[in-house]
Formats: structure tokens, sequence, C-alpha cells
């Protein structure tokens, strides 16, 4: 019960103060009281779907990111891991929630030209390969300046062949990977992996590396739809 | 009124159960094949996903429902109004109060605390990346108004952060782009982003999806920038402080 309580207050914490602007910036441009109960019910949802979401993702998501990511350097084959690291980004960018609500934005904004099923699919792929990149680096111990200036090389390079209305939604779509779900199964994955070299390699950057996989899937996407 | 706030829900219902559907099959395979739990343990598992899919659907409806359509409108209105240079104050405002008690960043913030030995205090990263991202968007607010490409920000930002990369170590190289990441969270791209599109809707000449999307990468930016600049400080400072008592206590 007192972690409840405790994820509860976490919740109420986070989403308070911003909500509380919002709301007096409301008052003063006179938004009607209908818009007032729109945003108010709205508010209560975003807290009541956080906690319970919170809760399950500590209770169901995260051990599992733990037991798989234990598991996984104990099977001694390279391939074998990277193969499961793709399945397995691929698998939690899908279910983040931050992914779908760009994904519906784009959609609508974009009248339609750029799909949710389009835009999900491209970020969850971005992503399986970088977690899969992330592993090999933590694997043969590459420093990670390597990957992130190749990737953001590419980036830019790419942003030059891809149509304008592409740029800020693939650089939005690196943001959005990481969100509430992404984090902690990437993270105890890492840990997990990371734990197979006894302490001297840290999990630290698998987060980062995650974020650049779906901008350059985004990027490509509009170079090839582009033309 | 009621009943058109939960209008679509059953949409919603669909579309979370497709999107967590890949990962529990992941997991069911893994229990047959890897694991073999015990019943009571798996079942935990099987609650922990019920809750998340509960969780998500409610956390969308109350979004899509309260809060796109009011950020929405309240950037239309904002955006057209004569004095809507007020979005850059505005802007500041809501970035600061948002990364200020996202959970992802305290998270963060006690990593960085644990690795530079309680050299840089959670307290002074918290606000400095809270600043960062309230800069950031007050950015993204005034790039929508003036109509400056997105390109023009990120290549001297990420330039930048390439260039301190050569004097931080590596340990505080990954957190930097780690806490890029996590700095997004539900409430930027749900009330901010959707402020943003309104903004540009409003405008003449902009374009909503040129101009209103980007606001994401430049406060994934922010925090990179402001963990490099710490991580240099700790390394140039404190490194340093620490050789000198090194070499008279041993001296070299």
């Amino acid at each position: 019960m007192s972690r409840i309580k405790e994820l509860a207050l976490e919740v109420i914490y986070s989403v308070i103060p911003i909500t509380l602007v919002i709301f007096i910036i409301q008052l003063l441009l006179k938004f009607s009281l209908t818009d007032l109960i729109q945003f108010l019910l709205g508010t209560f949802f975003v807290c009541l779907g956080l906690l319970l979401f919170f809760l399950g993702t500590k209770i169901g998501i995260v051990p599992i990111g733990e037991m798989i990511g234990d598991h996984l350097p104990k099977t001694g084959k390279i391939r074998l891991i990277l193969f499961i690291g793709f399945l397995l980004g691929f698998a939690i960018t899908v279910a983040e929630p931050d992914v779908q609500i760009l994904a519906t934005q784009v959609d609508l904004v974009s009248g339609g030209n750029v799909t949710k099923l389009v835009l999900i699919s491209a970020v969850g792929i971005g992503v399986a390969i970088f977690i899969s990149l992330s592993l090999y680096k933590l694997i043969k111990n590459i420093h990670i300046k390597y990957f992130l200036i190749a990737s953001y090389t590419i980036v830019f390079l790419l942003a030059i062949f891809s149509p304008p209305d592409f740029i800020p939604i693939a650089m939005d779509s690196g943001g959005v990977t990481t969100g509430p779900i992404t984090v902690p199964f990437i993270v105890a994955l890492g840990v997990g992996v990371a734990g197979a070299f006894g302490g001297r390699r840290s999990s630290f950057g698998f987060v980062g590396l995650a974020s650049v996989g779906p901008i350059l899937a985004v990027m490509l996407l509009g170079v090839i739809l582009g033309r | 009124m009621i009943i058109s706030f939960f209008s679509g829900f059953d949409q919603i219902l669909i579309e979370v159960a497709l999107a967590l559907a890949p990962i529990f099959i992941i997991v069911c395979f893994y229990q047959w094949f890897v694991f073999h739990m015990e019943s009571e343990d798996f079942l935990n598992i099987i609650k922990g996903f019920i809750l998340t899919f509960l969780g998500i659907a409610i956390f969308l409806q109350g979004v899509y429902a309260g809060f796109m359509p009011i950020g929405q409108k309240m950037g239309t209105i904002l955006g057209a109004s004569p004095i809507n240079w007020v979005l850059i104050p505005i802007g500041f405002l809501l970035g600061f109060v948002a990364i200020l008690a996202e959970p992802a960043v305290h998270v963060m913030n006690e990593q960085v605390e644990k690795v530079s030995g309680g050299y840089i205090p959670q307290k002074i990263l918290l606000y400095s990346v809270s600043l960062g991202v309230a800069f950031s968007v007050a950015l993204a607010m005034a790039r929508i108004l003036y109509g400056i490409p997105l390109a023009y920000i990120l290549i001297p930002g990420y330039l930048l952060a390439f260039f301190m990369m050569r004097y931080t170590d590596e340990t505080f190289i990954s957190i930097a782009f780690d806490s890029g990441g996590v700095s997004t969270g539900p409430m930027t791209v749900s009330f901010i982003l959707a402020m943003a599109i309104g903004v540009a809707t409003a405008i003449e000449g902009r374009d909503p999806v040129q101009e209103g999307f980007g606001l994401i990468s430049l406060v994934a930016l922010a925090p990179v920038l402001t963990v490099l600049t710490l991580g240099f400080i700790y390394d140039k400072l404190y490194k340093n402080t620490q050789n000198d008592e090194n070499e008279q206590s041993e001296g070299y």
C-alpha cells in the first residue's frame, strides 16, 4: 500500500505544477467553463492513468527487462543477444505512450500524409537497430563518442536529402522514444547485460543511443517517401 | 460534454492492446521456453501488464480529450493575439515547471550525483536542467513566431555538444545523452507540443508541420549541453584539485 501512496504522490507532484500554470493562463485568457472542466477532467485521467501505468510497469515490465537482461549474456552467443535486443527494442517502443501521442499528432497535422502506423513502425525499427548497436558497443567496449558522432553526422547528411516536412518530425521522434515505459525497460536490460562483465562496464548511454535510431529511421522514411 | 469526453475510448483500447501485444508475446515465449517461472510469479507479471494496459488507455484518453484540444486552443488564441510575444515567457515558465517535476529527471540526477562522487549535487543539476529546458521551450516558441529553421539551432547545438565531448569523460557523455531523451516526458509531448502546433496554425505563413514540430528535439538538446557543461566543470575543477592533493600527499 505504501508503494502505491508513494507513486500517487510522485504522479501528483509531477502533474500539479504545470497544470496549475496552465489553469491560471486559461483563467487569464477567459476560457469558457466547459473548457476548464474538460481540462480538469483530462488532468484527472492523466493522473489516474499514469499511476496505474507506473504501477504496472514496476510489477510487470521492469522485472521482465531485468530477467531477460540477466539471461541474455549467459547464452554466450553475440548474434543471439543482438537479435533479441532488436526484437525487444521494437516491441517496447511500439508500446510507448509518448510515441503514440506524437504519432497521433503527426497523423492529424499532416492530414494523414504520415499515418500513425507508418511512423510508429519506423520509430520502432530505429530503436530496435540502435538497441542492438548499444549491446554490441557494450560487449566490445567501444567508446560511445564514435557512435554518437557517426550517427548524428548521418542524421545531418540525411536532412539535406529529406523533404522539409520530415525533419522536425524525425528530430522529435528521437525525444519521444525514450518515455516512461522504454527507459526503465532499456535500463534494466542494459544493467543486466553489463552485470555479466562484473561491474566493469556501465549501461549508461543506452537511452541516449536509442534516441538516435528513430531520427535516422524517420529521415530515411522521408527520403524514400519524398521521391 | 461528459459523453463527448469519452468518445473514441473503444478505439484507444484496441490501439493500446495492439501496442502491448508484441512485448507480451515475447514475454510468453520466454516464460514457456526459458524462464518457467512459478505460476504465482507469472501471474504477477500478467497483473502488471493489465495495469499497464489500463493505465496507458486512461492516460491517453485524458491526453486526447483534455490536454491536446485545450493545448491547441490555447496556442491558437495566443498565437493570433497582437501580443503573441508573451508566448516566449509563457514557454519559459511551462518548460521550467514541466521538467522540475518530471520523475525521470530525478532518477537521472541521482545517477549524476553518484558518478561524480557527490561533487555535482542533485539540486544544482535539477535547476540547471530545468533552466536549460525552459530556455529551449522559449526558443521553440520564438522559432515559431519568427520562422527560424530548426537546423539553424540544432546543428550549432550538436556541434557544440561534440566539441565539449572532447573534454568530458565517457560516463558524463553517456549520461548527458541519456538525459536528453529522459527529459521529454508525457507533459511536454502532450500539452506543450499541442500548444506549439496551435501557435503555428494561428500565425500567417507558418506551416504547422514544419514549425509546430521540432519543439521536442530542442527540449532534448538542452540537458545534453547542461550535463556536458557540468561534467566539464567537474573534470576541470574537481579532478585538478584532487590531483594537486595527491601530488602533495604522495610527494612527487
